[in-house]
This record gives C-alpha cells, structure tokens and sequence, in this order.
C-alpha cells in the first residue's frame, strides 16, 4: 500500500485507541508528560513500521507498540536515576487522613489507596492487570501485546489478583471499623 | 466436578474465557459450593477496584492535537522512497497547507453523527485492506469463483461482475465490517488504485460523499443494493467507475 494510505490508517487507529494507549502508558511510566512522549513516539513508530502489520487485531498491533515505547522510556529512565524505580515509590502518608466524614472524600482516598497499591505491583502483574481490566482486552489480545503465552497471561492476572486482594483487604476492614 | 477443578476456572469464568458447556459446569458446582461462592466474591471485589474505583486517565487534548498534526502532515509525505530536494520542499509546503485544513477538518468534528460514523468505519476498513498482506479474501476476476464464495459468509451474496472492458479489472473480494454488520466487499482495480465497493442492504440509509486524506467516499447502487465506493481515484474517474456499477446488469 501506499505511505499516504498507511500513514492515514494508522492515525484512524491511534484516535481511536488514543485514550487506551495513554492509559497504559500512564500506568507505566507515572506521569503525564512521559505517557504523552511515549504514546507520541509509539505513534511515530507505528506509522513507520504500519507494513509490518498482517493483519489480525490492530488494537493489540497498536497497543505492542504503545508498550515498547514505555519499556524503552522505563529502561533510559532507571539509567539516568539509578537505584529509583519511580513506580514503585508508595506515598504512605495519605493513609494519615482516615475517617473522612464525606462519602466522595472516602471513595476518592479509596480510589487513591487502589492506584497506589496498583502502582505498587511489579510491572508485569501490573500491565496484565491493566490490559484485562481497564481495556478489557482478551486473553489473546493481551498475550500478543505482551508476547506471551496465554498461560503466562493467565497466571499473571491471578497472582496480580491476589496480591492486589491482600492489599486491600486490610483496608477495608479498617474502613468498617471507621464507620 | 471438584473444588480444586473450579477453583482453577472461577478466573477465566469471570473474564469471559470459558466456552458454554464449561460455565453451565462451574455454574452447577459454585451453587452448592460456600468456599468456591466466597473466592468468587473475592475476585468480583477486586474487579470492582480496578473498573469501577481506579482510575482510567484519558489522552490530553494536547497530545490528541499533536497526533492529529503529525498524522496530517505525514499523509501527504510519501514515505521511506528519497525524492529530489526540490520536491520534498514542495511536499512540506503542502503538508503544511494540508496540515492546517485538516485540523479545521477534526475541529468541525464533535456534532458527528451516524452518517459520519459509518464513512468513519467505511474508510478505516479501506485503509485496514490496504495495509494487510492481501487486500481481497478471494483472489479472483472471475465472477463465478467470487460469488460463490460469499455464500454462506454473507446474508446476500452480491452480484459480481468484472469491469475490465471499462478500465476497471475485478481484483477479489473480502468480507468486512461496517459497524457491526458484516457487509460483502468486491474489490476493484484503476492502473494502481484499488477500489472497494461495500455492498450494504437496501434499507441502509444512503450516506453523503466524504473525503478524508486523499481517499475518497461516494454512493451508488448495485442490483438494487446500496454500494458504498471508497478509493484513492480521482474524482473524474471514480465518478465514472460509479456509473459503469450502477449501469451494470
């Protein structure tokens, strides 16, 4: 096909898979900046690289490149700041303001003590977490984003469920303490 | 079946992994099993956390806008091929011209309705043929391979008929979707142009002519079918080609 054919079809994708792509990457790298710079390259790529493509799912084509954009941006990142791995820093202190009267002022902490324990798993159980999750990608799909097995897809997300479930079971049993 | 058995598949039952005869199984054995109804509840709290308590960041404006830019730019640049200095500086003056139209083209974009859907979906599944190994599932100008093989993949095979004697060569044909319709697609050839006609039922509501990224959309008809035309052709002979389909008996 044609570059201009191929360049068009790829930027139809990236819109589409726009907010996907960005939230894995933000997921992965933290912050905004870094996500946007990663889906941004990703894109790039993508359009560089669109014959590459042979058919199948161009979601989980698309979401590949997304997530080796943010791996290589992980790996210069821990080069330039050796010893600090960024996503898994946990910020203990917000546990601090517990027993918020408001119920929006609750699901927000609650909202934040999930992102923070999310963020707190190991990159692996984290991004199937996310793909399965928050995408709602299929098994298959995740397995060729993440080049792996579907076996591997599968017994990641059930560690990174039970890990995640004893972080926050604690929690919510001290909640209905609160109350 | 056992507890450790279900214990095993509560997961992939949850994700909507397991095939019919499996769900009934488990199904059976969770609702006279206590231990296997609390893991499940467990499982379904934290699915809760992650759908309905983390949170999903959407794309910034800002990097949709530079993706837009880049993606208007890039359209219009032929790609790894080197051409003379004199013409890649005319194409980054056109990609500039074209940049700016296409962003006043995205802007207008919010009160987008179906019709703009479907030429959405029309034009992406062009693009998608264009960029998989072979654009056609059946490669054919025989009318008689072409539409026997759409039996059975479709509701109604479409009549096919080979335009070569009119400059327009029948290439194959695929099937594809358009929203969620699976709709008979022929594909034709202009020298280097593919052309795809969509043949869509009757009662589909005929869409107006759009045009996004150098390819074009127009509406004809095909035995009584409404056909949607998508292709790089120009204007001039995609009219043509329009006519010879709907002229065709």
């Amino acid at each position: 096909m044609t570059a201009g054919a191929s360049s068009a079809w790829v930027s139809s994708l990236a819109e589409e898979h726009l907010d996907a792509a960005y939230n894995l990457g933000r997921w992965l790298l933290g912050n905004e900046q870094d996500a946007a710079d990663a889906v941004h390259d990703a894109f790039v790529r993508a359009t560089r690289s669109a014959h590459t493509y042979a058919g199948g799912n161009a979601r989980a084509w698309w979401l590949t490149i997304v997530r080796n954009c943010c791996l290589a941006a992980l790996k210069t990142r821990r080069r330039e700041v050796p010893g600090v791995a960024v996503d898994t820093v946990v910020d203990a202190t917000v546990d601090a303001a517990a027993n918020d009267v408001e119920a929006s002022a609750q699901a927000e902490q609650r909202s934040r003590a999930i992102e923070r324990q999310l963020r707190a798993l190991p990159v692996e159980f984290r991004e199937t977490l996310i793909l399965r999750e928050i995408e709602d990608l299929s098994y298959r799909e995740i397995a060729d984003v993440l080049d792996v097995p579907i076996g591997t897809v599968m017994s990641r997300l059930s560690r990174g469920r039970a890990l995640l479930q004893k972080a926050l079971a604690p929690r919510t049993e001290g909640d209905l303490h609160g109350m | 079946m056992e507890c450790n058995e279900a214990a095993r598949l509560l997961e992939p039952y949850l994700d909507g992994e397991l095939d019919r005869d499996a769900v009934r199984a488990l199904e059976t054995h969770v609702d006279g099993c206590a231990e296997c109804q609390a893991a499940l509840g467990n499982l379904g709290r934290v699915r809760h956390a992650l759908r309905a308590e983390a949170p999903r960041y959407a794309a910034p404006a800002s990097l949709r806008e530079r993706i837009r830019r880049d993606a208007a730019r890039a359209a219009y640049v032929p790609g790894p091929r080197r051409m003379p200095a004199w013409s890649r500086l005319a194409a980054a003056c056109f990609g500039a011209f074209i940049a700016g139209a296409a962003v006043m083209h995205f802007a207008g974009g919010p009160g987008a309705g179906a019709g703009d859907q479907a030429a959405r979906d029309l034009f992406a599944s062009h693009w998608r043929a264009l960029a998989a190994t072979s654009p056609v599932d059946v490669v054919s100008s025989d009318r008689h391979t072409v539409r026997p093989w759409f039996a059975g993949k479709v509701a109604q095979s479409p009549r096919v008929t080979d335009f070569a004697d009119q400059g327009f060569p029948l290439v194959g044909g695929r099937v594809d979707y358009v929203g969620t319709a699976r709709v008979p697609v022929l594909v034709y050839r202009h020298d280097k142009h593919l052309i795809d006609v969509f043949v869509l039922p009757s009662a589909a509501p005929a869409g107006a002519s759009a045009r996004r990224d150098g390819y074009s959309l127009i509406w004809g008809s095909l035995d009584g079918q409404r056909a949607a035309i998508v292709s790089d052709l120009d204007a001039g002979e995609l009219a043509r080609f329009e006519s010879v389909l709907t002229a065709s008996k």
